[in-house]
């Protein structure tokens, strides 16, 4: 009886947690605006609500996947399922770069987003004093994030952020 | 007869397919008299130019025009009503449209010039926008299996994007250690399995965002637009004021002299 009534007590936490923390992520994601860029720049505004069923899907699976941390070896379980080490080897990875180059783009758009929203770009350009070479700009912009993050993964940064 | 009131609601964003822009399509037209309204409906307004067209050839065409105009052209001379400052500038190099226009900006003065040529005596009365965004589109370009794959990209994008982020954020406030010690807490113990902490976090996830987007499997819980198609108009209006905007700077938008 005690023993229910404290598990009904973790439900509630749990729930309330959850409900409060989608609400958080997701007023950032629509506050900076990034998936009407999107279909805006692709002329696709009629599949809004694929998209938004997408975040919805993309959030649950990645909150899952991130909640049952320990149940979601799946390469594991193919592995005792008996398929060849090989062949989950060489599936993961092509799985593992599908999702990393999305989500990796998702990720870029986001970041600069988030830096427009602090209108960065426009005060910097407008104190260099610049008019033409924004297309440089941005480019050096890209490369630099691309260089950064190579370097972080490639001499572990992650590694000492502990 | 009074002189009759023509009412104008201007739209801010109009898309065409043709190359000939008439009142019609860039506005509302409200006006008592029924003969009058009929004409400045199809007053034209604009002429898109395509790439490579010869300029001259253009203004022929103006000339010719459309018939409402030249029916009422009364005094003879017919200014050149659909001249864009773009055109102008390619007659003064003597060659053809360097590029083709996908795009103007028209302001309020402009039409109600060309309503007054038009109908002289008509009272203009504005009630919408002072300026509207002519866009041309081509139909082909919103069809077919190129809009697929790009809804499918960007589904993708959705997808993996948000599953990253919210796997981000999991790991940056280190939800495995705030669960087990919640868990304890309550419990008492450490979490053998999944708990119910864990479950529930995950159904309250879920059920945040469905009741924040407002729909789940296409179907809408309620009649407000999402916030995603909310966050879509302000964009919308952002982008067409900024090309309002730069139309204005640049001494593009097509005005009274």
């Amino acid at each position: 009886m005690w023993n229910s009534l404290k598990i009904l007590l973790l439900i509630l936490f749990g729930g309330s947690f959850g409900l409060l923390a989608s609400a958080g992520v997701f007023t950032v994601l629509v506050a900076v605006g990034l998936i009407p860029r999107f279909a805006g720049k692709s002329h696709t505004a009629g599949q809004i609500v694929l998209y938004e069923e997408m975040v919805i899907l993309g959030t649950v699976a990645g909150g899952l996947v991130s909640v049952f941390a320990r149940y979601c070896h799946f390469g594991e379980w193919l592995v005792s399922r008996g398929i060849s080490q090989a062949a989950v080897q060489t599936a993961g990875t092509a799985a593992v770069t599908f999702f990393g180059l999305f989500a990796g783009m998702f990720i870029g758009c986001l970041a600069l987003a988030i830096a427009e929203m602090l209108d960065s770009i426009p005060i910097f350009s407008r104190r260099a004093g610049f008019r033409h070479g924004l297309g440089i700009a941005v480019c050096a912009m890209a490369a630099g994030k691309l260089c950064g993050s190579l370097w972080y993964f490639f001499m572990e940064i992650h590694e000492v952020v502990k | 007869m009074a002189d009759p009131v023509c009412y104008i609601k201007l739209n801010r964003n109009v898309e065409l397919t043709e190359a000939d822009v008439y009142i019609k399509d860039i506005g509302s037209i409200r006006c008592a008299d029924k003969l009058v309204a009929a004409k400045v409906k199809s007053i034209k307004v604009h002429k898109f130019c395509s790439a490579g067209d010869s300029v001259e050839a253009g203004q022929e065409t103006d000339t010719q025009g459309s018939g409402a105009q030249k029916k009422s052209a009364q005094d003879g001379g017919m200014p050149k009503h659909s001249a864009s400052k773009s055109r102008e500038s390619a007659r003064a190099k003597g060659g053809k449209m360097p590029y083709e226009e996908k795009r103007c900006v028209v302001s309020i003065l402009k039409i109600i010039e060309l309503i007054e040529e038009a109908c002289p005596g008509v009272t203009v009365e504005s009630l919408g926008e002072t300026e509207v965004l002519i866009e041309r589109i081509k139909v082909d370009t919103h069809k077919g299996w190129q809009q697929a794959l790009k809804a499918f990209f960007i589904a993708i994008i959705s997808f993996c994007g948000t599953a990253f982020t919210i796997m981000a954020y999991h790991n940056d406030i280190g939800i495995a250690d705030v669960f087990t010690r919640i868990h304890e807490i309550v419990m008492g113990s450490e979490p053998a399995g999944v708990s119910a902490l864990e479950v529930a976090y995950s159904v309250g996830l879920s059920l945040g965002i469905i009741v924040f987007f407002n729909h789940v499997g296409g179907r809408r819980l309620t009649k407000d637009p999402t916030p995603i198609e909310v966050e879509m108009r302000k964009y919308e209006t952002d982008v067409n004021n900024a090309l309002v905007d730069t139309a204005e700077r640049e001494g593009k938008t097509i005005d009274v002299e």
